[in-house]
């Protein structure tokens, strides 16, 4: 879970705009204080006519920066959906994990082995520190994390219908509202709580659902290395055989008791990597393909192109071997002209 | 959930079928300490096609063992199972220590 971030909403700015009130004061007193002397009082109020409702904001305007939302904004929860989310639609290699318990200084031990871990793995200055320094292991909130898979998945904000407000000069603009927090968007989410739109079994949302049960931590990456994935696997949930854990001499630290008993309570469940949901014996395969996703790449070009010479040589030798008989049809031509002149000439 | 008389707890489970979650939340009630007190729990996660049921065991201090049938309880009835036999041992306890 990111850190609780306190700060006050500036309320001053806030009262002076809010559309529906008009300004209690009279707009005399806003107006810098002129020296009386130079000014005829009668203009003092034809100015305050025209410029009072002018400064008054249409009843329906929006602030731009504040888009309506079904749910209070500033709330806490509602910034974790827009968090989870965000994290949904970049992250695609995500390790679902049950904690039972850990306490501050477990959760600090494990972490403190897995930046370690990744870090082994990959070389300072290269794309692999990038991923191994934005990996994280976070808590999260399970109602609210399925609430985002479900927007995730099912919420598409290009069919959302534009709405008329006004702008604050008074015209009415067409704004569409299509943000994770959005009304359209709570509107997907619970209509598939309460069963109205239909999830296929197919849908990612059905299949990683069950999983969502409990206290849960998700492990998530920012590409998919199988390299740094088999790192985090084999700190977090050693496999001896292909996944083993670090050496005692290595890393004496993983080996201290509040490391060993948190990493004791942290239980791998599943996993989804890309767009499919894996289980235990799924994500060990991913983490163990060799050399990661460029040698699959390259294994993948290295048998396309060889069908591809398969085919041209197939294909050029329907040409070649016509070319080649009546190449030799021509030259038996040639030489029958030939041996026709030669032997009109020695007649 | 009284804790303190379970000496062992076994737990088998496919994590990707809804009928994991008693036992899933089982693991779930478990104290911070309750590993580091002598306590043996032990997880075995089936893999994603198995459909074999849900298990959970325990034992007791005083050897009891009980094999709770994760499919038809709820979290609810798996606990009150478990308090109902650990209260006695609770209660012998209190008397022995009193």
């Amino acid at each position: 879970m990111p850190p609780r971030l306190r700060y006050t909403v500036p309320r001053g700015l806030g009262s002076v705009i809010k559309p529906s009130r008009a300004p209690s004061t009279p707009f005399v007193a806003l107006l810098p204080s002129t020296p009386a002397v130079t000014l005829a009082p009668r203009q003092y109020a034809t100015a305050a006519a025209v410029s009072r409702s002018s400064l008054r904001l249409p009843d329906d305007y929006v602030p731009p920066t504040r888009p309506p939302t079904a749910r209070p904004a500033d709330a806490r929860k509602s910034q974790l959906l827009r968090n989870y989310t965000s994290l949904l639609r970049s992250t695609p290699l995500i390790l679902v994990f049950q904690h039972n318990n850990l306490t501050a200084v477990e959760w600090a031990a494990v972490r403190r082995e897995l930046k370690l871990a990744l870090a082994n793995v990959s070389t300072p200055g290269t794309d692999s520190a990038d991923i191994a320094s934005r990996a994280q292991l976070q808590v999260i909130r399970g109602r609210i994390f399925d609430v985002a898979l479900k927007i995730v998945e099912f919420y598409d904000p290009s069919q959302v219908a534009p709405t008329t407000v006004s702008s604050a000069s008074g015209e009415k603009v067409q704004v569409v509202y299509n943000h994770d927090l959005s009304k359209s968007a709570y509107n997907v989410a619970k209509g598939i709580a309460k069963g109205e739109i239909p999830v296929p079994e197919s849908s990612i949302y059905a299949q990683i659902s069950p999983l969502l049960v409990g206290p849960l931590a998700i492990f998530t990456l920012p590409a998919v290395s199988p390299a740094h994935l088999a790192a985090a696997l084999s700190v977090l949930a050693p496999s001896p055989p292909a996944f083993p854990a670090p050496s005692r001499k290595k890393n004496p630290s993983y080996y201290e008791p509040t490391a060993q008993n948190g990493l004791s309570k942290l239980m791998l469940v599943g996993g989804r990597v890309e767009d499919k949901v894996f289980d235990i014996e799924g994500v060990k395969w991913v983490g163990g393909i060799e050399g990661g996703l460029d040698s699959l790449r390259a294994q993948l070009v290295a048998m396309l192109q060889s069908a591809g010479l398969g085919l041209t040589t197939t294909l050029e030798g329907a040409g070649k071997s016509l070319w080649l008989t009546m190449e030799s049809r021509r030259s038996v031509l040639e030489e029958e002209q030939n041996g026709g002149k030669e032997a009109k000439e020695s007649s | 959930m009284i804790t303190r008389f379970i000496t062992e707890v076994t737990t088998r489970f496919n994590p990707f079928s809804a009928r994991a979650k008693s036992a899933r939340l089982f693991l779930s009630f478990l104290p911070a300490n309750a590993r580091a007190q002598g306590m043996n729990v032990t997880t075995q996660l089936l893999p994603r096609s198995s459909t074999e049921p849900s298990s959970l065991y325990i034992k007791f201090k005083d050897g009891k063992e009980m094999k709770l049938d994760c499919e038809a309880m709820n979290i609810k009835s798996i606990v009150e199972e478990v308090d109902r036999h650990s209260r006695a041992l609770q209660k012998a306890d209190d008397l022995a220590n009193a």
